[in-house]
Formats: structure tokens, sequence, C-alpha cells
């Protein structure tokens, strides 16, 4: 009975912690800047999804393509149909690892961010540093990189070239909570 | 004399050339509440349809303007702009409705439970179907 008893407790408990084990959110935000001498272009998209899994800082975050709004519509239009191809790509994706996932805290701090980066169809591994806190209720993510265009094989024609910068700044923001069904 | 007109001729091509491409370089958005909507759904079938087959789903709905109805699950508001999330019977996708500014100042009047209708364009399946700059046609 004893045992019963206790077997029962242990996987009580472990219902429990497993319930707390994944931070998640739905409306993460990702935002892209190309500065070039003529034009700034920049496009925002509040609709990311993003999960951290809390026991070993794994990390797994999806975009819609077509959730980038632009201030101008023909820009939208140009980078939906002919630059990322979202009819074909509709996503891009991110899964990886916080390394050090451990060392985080309530305290803010830097941590390292590896993983694979799938955009316009095309895979490439990154590393970036991202700022951190990590409470009972919140996993705090907030960053910025650069990404090179040609490593996705986005194409941009000669007629606007110089209005398009061939690396784009991504700064990302995502407010984590604890997932519950 | 011929000179002169051909240049006049060229001139007159550039100044209409330069407009047309200024008009479509300000192309301005689709302003949805102003649209009709391409296709109406419930918040149901809208999410069995992109669980069912997302590819099929995605050529049918994605950057149409979709209005949808459904049970209010949760409202909030994020950044400034509202967020509504429509009941479905599927256990994990619901629908996702990001209010634009102007409807934003709506969802005051809303509750949980409540059966709505909102218009907004569709960019595409998560975990929940997204619709962006969506208004509430009718409560």
């Amino acid at each position: 009975m004893k045992l019963i008893t206790t077997i029962f407790c242990c996987f009580l408990f472990v219902a429990i912690s497993s319930s707390q084990e994944r931070y998640l959110t739905k409306n993460g935000a990702i935002n892209f800047f190309s500065k070039t001498a003529l034009e700034d272009i920049t496009a925002d998209n509040n609709q990311v999804l993003s999960i951290v899994d809390a026991t070993n800082g794994k990390m797994a975050i999806s975009i819609l393509m077509k959730s980038f709004l632009f201030k101008k519509a023909l820009m939208q239009e140009h980078f939906n149909e002919n630059y990322v191809e979202s009819d074909k790509y509709p996503k891009a994706t991110f899964t990886g690892t916080i390394l050090n996932f451990d060392a985080i805290n309530e305290m803010a701090s830097i941590a390292k961010i590896k993983g694979i980066l799938t955009i316009h169809g095309v895979p490439k591994e990154i590393m970036i540093d991202a700022n951190m806190l990590k409470t009972k209720e919140a996993i705090l993510v907030d960053g910025e990189f650069m990404i090179n265009l040609a490593d996705f094989e986005v194409e941009i024609p000669a007629v606007v070239a110089k209005n398009i910068a061939k690396n784009i700044k991504v700064s990302f923001n995502f407010n984590h909570t604890p997932y519950k069904k | 004399m011929k000179i002169k007109k051909i240049i006049i001729g060229v001139l007159i091509f550039g100044i209409v050339g330069v407009f047309v491409a200024y008009k479509m370089y300000n192309k301005p958005h689709i302003i949805v509440s102003e649209t009709t909507a391409d296709i109406s759904i419930s918040a149901n079938k809208i999410v069995a349809d992109f669980s069912a087959d997302e590819t099929a789903a995605n050529s049918k709905y994605l950057e149409k303007i979709i209005e949808v109805k459904g049970v209010i699950s949760e409202t909030k508001i994020e950044k400034g702009k509202g967020i509504i999330t429509l009941k479905t019977n599927d256990d994990f996708g619901s629908v996702l409705c990001h209010l634009s500014a102007e409807s934003t100042k709506q969802m005051e009047a809303l509750k949980e439970g409540q059966i709505i209708t909102l218009k907004g364009i569709c960019t595409g399946y998560l975990m929940d179907v997204i619709l962006v700059k969506a208004e509430i046609s009718s409560q």
C-alpha cells in the first residue's frame, strides 16, 4: 500500500512539474530593418510563435512570412511575391538551444542561442547573443542580429538593389509564459 | 519645329511615367473595413480546414479577407493592440484575431463567451489560424 502511495505521489509530482516545463508566446515580435542611403525599409510581425522547453533550454520558433506588415503596400507585395516567395515558403523557422540555460535566472543576462534558421526554404546555422531573463511566470528573450540575404538565396533585382541592404537587421522580443491548456 | 514636337512628346511621356510610378510606389494598403469579405466562415471550419490540409488551406485562405464567426474565449491587449481569441472544437487550435488600432477601442465592450463576427486578413496557421488588421463586423 505504502509503495503504491509512493509511486502515485511520484507520478503526481512528475505530472505537476511537466505541466510547468513549457513556456510559450503566440504574439512574439520580430522586426526587420534595411538601411541604405536611398531608403529605410522596416516591417513588423507580431504573431510569432515561440516555445521554450524549460527543462533543457530547447527553443522552437515559427514565423508566418505574410504576417510581416510594411508601411507601403507595394513593398509588402514585392517582399512576399518576389523576394521570400511566401506562397512557396509560407513560414520561416528556427530550432535551437539556449546555451547554458540553467545559469539563467531572474537577473537579466546575456546568453548564446545556437540553432538552425530557415528562411526562404534555406537552412543556415546561426549563433546569436540574446538578453534573457527567467522567472516562474515568464521567460523573456530579446535581442538583434544581422542576416545576409544571399545566405538564404533571396535575390534582389538590380533595379532596386540600391534600395535594399544586403545585410538586414532583425530584432526580436519574446515574452514566454507557462503553457497551460 | 519637328524636334520641338519630339522633345515635348518625350517630356509629357516622362512626366506621365513618373506620375504613374509614384502612384504605384504609394499604392495604399487594403482597408479591411471598407472591403467586402472574400470568404465567410465559422471559426470551427477554418481551423478544421487548416489542421486537415495546411497547404490546400493556405492557397484557399492566405491574404484573403476572411469574415469569421465564433465564440470569444479570451481578449487581451498587447502593445496597445487588441487580440481576440475565438474558441473552436479543436483542443489546441483557435482563431487569433489581431485587431487594428481603430477596433481595439471597441474591444472593451466585449465579454468572454460572446458570439462575434470579425473580418481580417488571414496570414496563416501556426498553432492557431491568424488574422491581422481585424475589424469587428458584428457582435
